[in-house]
């Protein structure tokens, strides 16, 4: 059976979660990583040097990088459907996980951190107002783009909603002040309404 | 025929040449970024949203994000050597693509906008000390990875691994600062060397 280490509250391992979940693929999920610990053991960094979470068991093919295992099980189990068979439209949904994991996930990732992460009396203010002004950008395009599209790449759900839409549950869910995005959010509810999204996209966030 | 925006010193438009280049496909290309024609424009942004280059147009399809951009042209012309078809081999390969673009290019941003581009917003010495340690230690991971491998990043053969972290591996050996030996690399560099792609795009002077 495939496992995945990581705790569910990561971002990273909620992709994980519900690619398995959309694919109809029983799994085992290792709490691992924040106060469960465990990634600096011998045993873990032999896994995954880089001792970060997720990581991915498969019978025996052991696999790191959130966007390389979403990947890798749509291709898998999920040929022609998450994992779009033309070309074009694989590209299309590669390039959308690859801007989750280059921009729009470093621009989030400060406002996580000190809103979730760390108690209150050691929040960067400073971080947490220029995380929320980039990150409201980015919303914009993605409003833009969403518009006239049921999906990301278009009439058909992929990979990449997976991915990207781990990262816009948590930042529609932080205690910030966003720009209304209908077009987002009509895009969010629909991701939600998946039974296989029920796991990953739980709250209140953590 | 193939067209590539974004101007040639930019390391995300140099994926996409050198990976032109082992694939012998001509291309045309517009010099776009900052210090050449601008990319927030009106007409640039139609094309990619985010003004950022490289940007690839395949007749009328548009496509950005460098990464995707190698995913696709390999697929193109289907040189499975690079990228391969089956899940797993392809995951081994996408495995430290993705790597390159999230964790080891957090690793050198600060540092190499101080000690290469001396960016006045990047001048704390403690940042580009943690920098350059950050850098150093993500080094050390592909000096392991080419030691079990004895070749290349994912294997025995050349991908598209090679070229995002051969291009990272040329920037580390070209700016000024404490470096640990680390002999594996050092004949990786030598050994992408051979490769006339890296030697025009790659390795040829420029960080
Ligand atoms: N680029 C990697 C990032 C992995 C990563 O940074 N994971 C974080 C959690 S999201 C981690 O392992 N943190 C240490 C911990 O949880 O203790 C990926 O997408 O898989
Ligand atoms: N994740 C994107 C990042 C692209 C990126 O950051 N491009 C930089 C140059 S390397 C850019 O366009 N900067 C703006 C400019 O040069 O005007 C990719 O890999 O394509």
């Amino acid at each position: 059976m495939l496992k995945i280490w990581g705790r569910l509250n990561s971002l990273n391992v909620k992709k994980v979660v519900w690619c398995a979940a959309e694919l109809g693929l029983p799994f085992e999920r290792i709490d691992a990583g924040g106060p469960f610990g465990g990634l600096d053991t011998p045993e873990f960094l032999a896994r995954n040097p880089n001792g970060t979470i997720p990581l991915i068991d498969d019978d025996g093919f052991t696999l790191w990088e959130s966007n390389a295992i979403v990947r890798y099980l749509a291709a898998k189990y999920g040929h022609g459907s998450l994992y779009p068979d033309d070309l074009q439209q694989r590209a299309d949904a590669d390039r959308w996980m690859d801007w989750q994991a280059t921009v729009f996930n470093p621009a989030l990732v400060p406002a996580i951190y000190n809103l979730l992460r760390v108690p209150p009396e050691q929040r960067s203010q400073d971080a947490i107002d220029t995380a929320r002004v980039k990150v409201d950008r980015l919303a914009s395009l993605l409003e833009q783009h969403l518009t006239g599209r049921t999906w990301l790449t278009g009439k058909c759900f992929t990979m990449a909603d997976i991915v990207l839409g781990c990262s816009v549950h948590l930042w529609l869910n932080l205690p910030l002040e966003r720009t209304s995005r209908p077009e987002l959010e009509r895009w969010y509810a629909a991701l939600r309404a998946r039974p296989a999204s029920t796991e990953a996209l739980q709250l209140p966030l953590s | 025929m193939l067209k590539i925006l974004g101007k040639s010193s930019s390391i995300n438009v140099r994926k996409v040449l050198w990976l032109c280049e082992e694939l012998g496909l001509p291309y045309e290309q517009e010099q776009y970024g900052s210090g050449f024609q601008a990319t927030d424009t009106p007409e640039f942004m139609a094309l990619n949203p985010n003004a950022m280059v490289p940007v690839l147009i395949d007749d009328d399809f548009v496509l950005w994000e460098s990464n995707t951009i190698c995913r696709y042209l390999a697929g193109r012309e289907q040189r499975f050597d690079l990228l391969p078809g089956a899940p797993r081999g392809r995951a081994l390969v996408e495995k430290w693509m993705d790597w390159q673009a999230t964790e080891l290019n957090n690793s050198w941003r600060y540092a190499f906008m101080a000690l290469v581009r001396r960016s006045p917003a990047h001048a704390d010495p403690e940042a580009i000390e943690a920098g350059v340690a950050g850098w150093n230690r993500h080094m050390a991971m592909v000096e392991a990875q080419l030691s079990r491998t004895g070749a290349y990043i994912a294997g025995a053969s050349f991908t598209l691994a090679d070229i995002v972290i051969g291009l990272s591996t040329h920037r580390w050996y070209m700016t000024p600062m404490p470096r640990p030996a680390l002999p594996a690399v050092a004949a990786y560099y030598e050994r992408l060397s051979e490769r006339p792609g890296y030697r025009l795009h790659g390795r040829n002077g420029t960080p």
